[in-house]
């Protein structure tokens, strides 16, 4: 096990992050088109940073910078990684963001149609998912996490409800990001969109929310399960508080001259801090996976190793 | 290393890629947008009239509120004091709301839209991006008739028009570059422009079939002439603080060699109306609710 590894796949991770961030910004800048070709930007490689041409081409950049990093980082993992499956996830991490450079292209070229757009936001959160991944399963907190919980098969297990819980949120990213490719800054919300995401906001609420309660009840004395539960817990609450003043900003958006910044800041800070929900459930996730067993023949919490 | 099945699903997944991005690339069939043409031209008579009407602001304009160009010196440099164009209201008189026949019947029992031809078709229009803001604010063209684009400014603009029948178009033109054509082939109301680059930059082109339309001037004053003798349905159309726009309609009447007044007036209310269904929010508290109200 390389510390090397983990330590280059965390960078991965967290570049990714940015590039989230870099991209919320295109789009509540209205900036997407601001470049109309591609790859180039005006056939250049780098064209004068004026304008929102600063948020488009600043996006291609730093989307440049995270798809090397994933090619360096798959090969790294050929490498130094032993084992077999996460060599895969490198492979799969590389086909990822070479589909999202592509949807990128795609959606320039095409002027921003909504299927493309959407798919593009949704396939971030899923590449940012692999990366997340791929940081956790080459930690050291993983490797030497072998002592097992067991705990009674009796009613939902915390694996199912982390799993019900990663689900939900992703078809909740969907929505999101269907929403805020739906309309620019200065259209007003479509309502059917703007109604299904606040009714999954409600949903994701309830899961995670009993998801977490669940491991924090079960497992409080664990920090393996304690700390990402409530890591998870904390930015639901946060990102909750964001949603609402994304609402109110953005639904104020069309009345303004030009996107504004408060419309822009929280906007974005929603989108990342939903990456960032999402990053939790999956350290949450995986690590019940990893920790927790379920015992059939027995009742009760069992043995904490 | 990587295995056999990984590899086909990742050669997969790129050759997809390539190919969709490949086939949007080379597409060389674009809907125009534009109807089949079915009708006869109209033959003036000598007996046209005329349209012609005030556009009023009942209440207190709002104020256009200044624009942040800091993102681009060149804007900043050349136009310092940028406000939005939402409401040019002069002694309560609106500028920049372009009124049109929507439909009527001429003296002889014919439809309007009966006819694909008119007597003094307008052939060239243009639209000039100076001082990072588009002139004019309101355009109006026949369909087909070519729009030149210039840019006046230091700076780089892109065009992008975003209409709802007719196709979609985005085009870079840097200071200096040669004037841009683009035609709009569907009759269409209205056709919002934008600049990505500079965001707060819009323009509104009204398409029509017909030559039967005008746009406001700094008086509020419109004239719409060579109107055929008959009944018709005249609309004023104003972009309104947010949404696709207000519009208002009047019937009028013109007589042979006469003429039909069409007054209009837009208020604050003018700024709530024409949205698409959102959740609305109330206004004293900012809040919002679900339902109309």
């Amino acid at each position: 096990m390389s510390k090397g590894v983990h330590r280059f796949a965390l960078l991965v991770a967290v570049a990714t992050f940015f590039l989230i961030i870099a991209g919320a910004n295109v789009t509540s800048h209205d900036a997407g088109l601001a470049v109309p070709d591609w790859p180039l930007s005006f056939g250049k490689f780098f064209p004068q940073m004026v304008g929102n041409v600063f948020w488009e081409h600043g996006h291609r950049m730093i989307a440049a910078t995270v798809g090397l990093l994933t090619i360096v980082l798959a090969l790294y993992l050929q490498l130094r990684e032993p084992r077999r499956w996460i060599k895969r996830l490198g492979w799969v991490a590389l086909g990822l963001v070479i589909v999202q450079g592509l949807l990128g292209g795609l959606t320039v070229k095409l002027l921003l149609p909504l299927w493309v757009s959407a798919a593009h936001a949704t396939l971030a959160q899923v590449f940012f998912l692999t990366t997340v991944s791929i940081a956790v399963f080459t930690s050291r907190s993983w490797t030497n996490a072998e002592s097992k919980i067991f705990e009674a098969d009796n009613g939902v297990s915390p694996r199912t409800l982390c799993v019900a819980s990663l689900v939900l949120i992703l078809v909740q990213l969907v929505l999101g990001a269907t929403l805020r490719h739906s309309a620019t800054w200065d259209q007003l919300l479509p309502t059917g969109l703007l109604v299904a995401h606040i009714t999954g906001a409600i949903i994701v609420t309830l899961a995670l929310g009993v998801t977490a309660m669940a491991v924090l009840l079960r497992h409080r004395d664990n920090k393996f399960l304690r700390r990402p539960a409530i890591v998870a817990l904390s930015l639901l609450f946060v990102q909750l508080m964001l949603g609402i003043a994304a609402y109110i900003t953005r639904a104020r958006s069309p009345f303004g001259p030009q996107p504004l910044n408060p419309m822009i800041a929280v906007t974005v800070a929603h989108v990342a801090c939903g990456a960032l929900v999402f990053a939790a459930t999956i350290l949450l996730t995986l690590r019940v996976f990893r920790v927790l067993r379920i015992e059939k023949s027995t009742v009760g919490v069992l043995a904490t190793a | 290393m990587l295995s056999k099945r990984a590899g086909l699903w990742l050669g997969l997944i790129a050759t997809l890629g390539l190919l969709s991005l490949g086939s949007s690339c080379s597409k060389t069939e674009v809907k125009d947008g534009g109807e089949p043409e079915t009708g006869t031209a109209y033959a003036s008579k000598g007996d046209e009239g005329t349209i012609s009407g005030t556009i009023a602001y009942t209440g207190t304009a709002p104020e256009n509120p200044k624009i942040d160009t800091s993102a681009d010196a060149q804007c900043t440099s050349k136009n310092p004091n940028l406000t939005a164009e939402t409401w040019a209201v002069k002694d309560n008189k609106v500028a920049n709301t372009f009124v049109y026949i929507k439909d009527g019947t001429l003296a002889d029992g014919k439809k309007i839209g009966d006819f694909t031809g008119w007597p003094n078709m307008p052939t060239g229009a243009t639209l000039d991006q100076n001082g990072c803001h588009y002139k004019p604010h309101v355009l109006g063209v026949v369909a087909k008739e070519e729009i030149n684009i210039t840019n006046s400014d230091p700076t780089t603009h892109n065009i992008h028009f975003t209409p709802a029948k007719n196709p979609d178009w985005n085009q870079s033109q840097p200071n200096g570059a040669q004037a841009l054509k683009h035609t709009l082939n569907a009759a269409e109301v209205m056709v919002p422009v934008k600049c990505n680059q500079h965001p707060w930059m819009k323009a509104y082109i009204g398409v029509m079939k017909h030559p039967f339309f005008a746009v406001s001037d700094e008086t509020g004053k419109f004239t719409i002439s060579g109107v055929p003798p008959g009944k018709y349905t005249v609309v004023a159309w104003h972009e309104g603080a947010a949404g696709p726009g207000t519009e208002k309609t009047m019937e009028v009447t013109v007589p042979a060699k006469g003429s039909a007044t069409a007054d209009f007036s837009f208020g604050a209310s003018a700024s709530l109306q024409g949205q698409p269904s959102s959740l609305p929010m109330l206004a004293a508290i900012e809040f919002p609710v679900l339902g109309k109200h």
